[in-house]
């Protein structure tokens, strides 16, 4: 009983870091400029995919992994750069037109990659023995990498003169302005990173999954309810608790039914926090 | 290529500076006439692209005159196919078809109002909003999948060809596709006449000033969180019937039928179409998703590629779709011609 309870622990706890690094991306651009970017989803598939790509061309995986990422960033960069900075001020456009830049990126992924389903190998086979459960290597790994990316960020935001700019530009944009602080550029640096962050969440959760060209769908919409569970703007913490609610309850309900309907109930009850608490758990107060 | 027929003579109306009723006879009196010139498959797969219309029109309403946008839609559709689907399985008493016209709706039309009084009481964002339908898409899909002793979970569910029963022996099958085509033509333009008449009725003046300025309205003293939910539970009622209707004549559903890929081609037909347009969501719909199924199997990669830049193109350039670009030409032409009259 008890080493049941202490594999069920452990196996939110893989899928709390997982969820986090996977929802990083959205949470850095929704919670600093204010956009959904729908394409998150698309952004995660790319990742994904340019790994396999890499691999199959016999590049190792960790440069496979940065270069996918890299390559995510730079479409980021033109997409923020051509589109989307001009639609700063209208949210709902740009949520339709990331909406847009999904249906865009699926079908070339599909035109260049194909649509067979595709595995990437798992770069470090194996489990660590805790003596009363096997515990994945990889996976464990990956949530000491979510673990280490999100301490990064807590880093550039509250310890350099870069994270200052920011806080700043999220607390008061006129007045950051007025300061002389170039929002243009900031704004570009936080989609290009979150752009960054997705495409590597794609890279690194792709040996544990089937590639098709439509597996960031679910993660977006899982990434979203973590945002909006944990509070919009509480990039750190605020992604953390929000991917431990949803990936702690999606365990805890595959106990007693499948993977898939606990994935049904947990987004109907993100539904509810969503009314109760639309400024999510940690955000104190009503401002909206 | 049949759909080409419609394009030719709406072209033709507004060259003529027809109103959009106008348009409407003119398409619907072409669609009427259509089986006496062509047989066989069009006949057989316009009906479907009917019925994708009056769901591009349940969005129209929300979008274009509520401002709300769902990319759940296909949610409601597949809703009502599994319902009338069920219907034909266990209803005995009387015309599961009937009974399944009555269910599907009423389901699309319940689930709406909770979700949406439920959501829009808390005043929760348009934003969020559009983020919870496409969690509907993919929790009506997966619900369609685990629930199999339901729903035959992937590998769908057969049902029946309705038939019309006016109680005592005059039957009318709609097994042949002929009936079938003009049975789901009246439908479809009758729900077309009476969401008309919705949007042109104060409860649609109220729609669409909540849209431009919700403060304003809510100041007037409309409870404005009633008013959108009402046009969320007729928009679910209107698609959930449509994919009823379309179980019926299609004969198979399956849980892609809720998803998210033909969630997100309503929203297309109705952007392409013009949002604040019913008449051009309808004939976006029809035409687009003719053309889909004519050219996916000449160019099926670059196609939906196609589809997915002249979406980003209308929502950055032509906000108003093809209907407004019309709308708007037209009215700079008769302004040209009252000046120089």
């Amino acid at each position: 009983m008890l080493s049941t309870a202490a594999s069920v622990l452990i196996d939110a706890t893989l899928l709390t870091f997982t969820l986090a690094l996977a929802s990083l991306g959205l949470a850095l651009i929704f919670g600093l400029i204010g956009v959904i970017n729908m394409g998150h989803g698309a952004m995660l598939t790319l990742g994904a995919y340019i790994t396999w790509a890499s691999m199959e061309a016999g590049i190792p995986f960790v440069i496979a992994v940065l270069l996918a990422a890299s390559c995510v960033a730079l479409v980021g960069l033109a997409f923020e750069h051509f589109i989307i900075r001009h639609f700063y001020d209208k949210p709902f456009d740009t949520l339709l037109i990331t909406w847009g830049f999904f249906l865009v990126t699926t079908e070339v992924i599909k035109i260049v990659f194909g649509t067979d389903i595709h595995n990437v190998p798992n770069p470090l086979p194996g489990s660590l023995d805790l003596g009363f459960q096997e515990v994945p290597a990889y996976r464990t790994l990956l949530a000491f990498i979510a673990l280490g990316l999100i301490l990064a960020i807590g880093v550039v935001f509250y310890r350099t003169a870069l994270g200052i700019k920011i806080r700043a530009l999220t607390q008061n944009r006129e007045m950051a302005s007025l300061l002389g602080l170039d929002i243009g550029r900031t704004y570009k640096l936080v989609f290009v990173s979150g752009s960054f962050l997705a495409g590597l969440a794609g890279a690194l959760i792709s040996p544990m999954l089937s590639i098709d060209p439509y597996i960031g769908m679910v993660f977006l919409v899982r990434a979203f309810f973590v945002v909006i569970v944990g509070g919009i703007g509480q990039i750190l913490g605020g992604t953390l608790i929000g991917s431990f609610i949803i990936g702690g309850s999606e365990t805890f309900f595959a106990i007693f039914s499948t993977q898939t309907f606990a994935q049904t109930i947990v987004f109907a009850l993100a539904i509810l926090v969503l009314r109760f608490r639309p400024q999510g758990i940690l955000t104190s107060g009503t401002k909206s | 290529m049949t759909a080409i027929q419609p394009v030719a003579a709406l072209r033709t109306a507004c060259r003529l500076g027809a109103s959009e009723s106008g348009v409407a006879v003119v398409v619907l009196v072409a669609f009427a006439v259509l089986p006496i010139f062509v047989s066989g498959y069009s006949i057989y797969i316009l009906p479907q692209y009917m019925l994708y219309g009056l769901m591009a029109m349940s969005l129209a309403l929300l979008w274009g005159f509520g401002g709300i946008l769902s990319i759940g839609q296909a949610g409601f559709f597949a809703i009502g196919g599994y319902a009338i689907g069920i219907c034909f399985k266990y209803v005995e008493f009387m015309n599961p078809a009937y009974m399944g016209l009555i269910v599907a709706p009423a389901v699309g039309a319940l689930l709406a109002g909770v979700l949406g009084y439920f959501l829009f009481r808390a005043g929760v964002r348009a934003t969020y909003f559009v983020v919870v339908t496409l969690a509907l898409s993919i929790i009506v899909e997966q619900v369609a999948v685990s629930q199999s002793q339901w729903t035959g979970g992937w590998n769908g569910m057969y049902i029946p060809r309705m038939s019309l029963t006016f109680g005592s022996g005059t039957d009318i099958s709609l097994f042949d596709d002929t009936p079938m085509f003009y049975f789901i033509l009246c439908i479809v333009a009758i729900i077309y006449i009476l969401l008309r008449w919705l949007v042109a009725s104060k409860f649609g003046k109220v729609l669409v000033g909540i849209r431009e300025n919700e403060d304003r309205v809510t100041s007037l003293g409309f409870d404005t969180s009633l008013y959108k939910t009402a046009t969320f539970v007729i928009s679910g009622a209107v698609a959930s019937f449509a994919g009823a209707l379309y179980g019926s004549h299609a004969g198979f559903v399956s849980p892609s039928l809720g998803g998210v890929l033909f969630s997100t081609s309503v929203v297309v037909w109705v952007a392409i179409g013009g949002r604040a347009s019913l008449l051009g969501s309808l004939l976006a719909a029809i035409v687009v998703a003719s053309l889909s199924n004519y050219l996916s199997a000449l160019a099926p990669k670059y196609w939906q590629l196609f589809v997915g830049l002249i979406f980003v193109a209308v929502i950055i350039f032509f906000r108003g779709g093809v209907a407004g670009a019309l709308s708007r030409s037209n009215r700079l032409r008769s302004d040209e011609a009252g000046r120089n009259g």
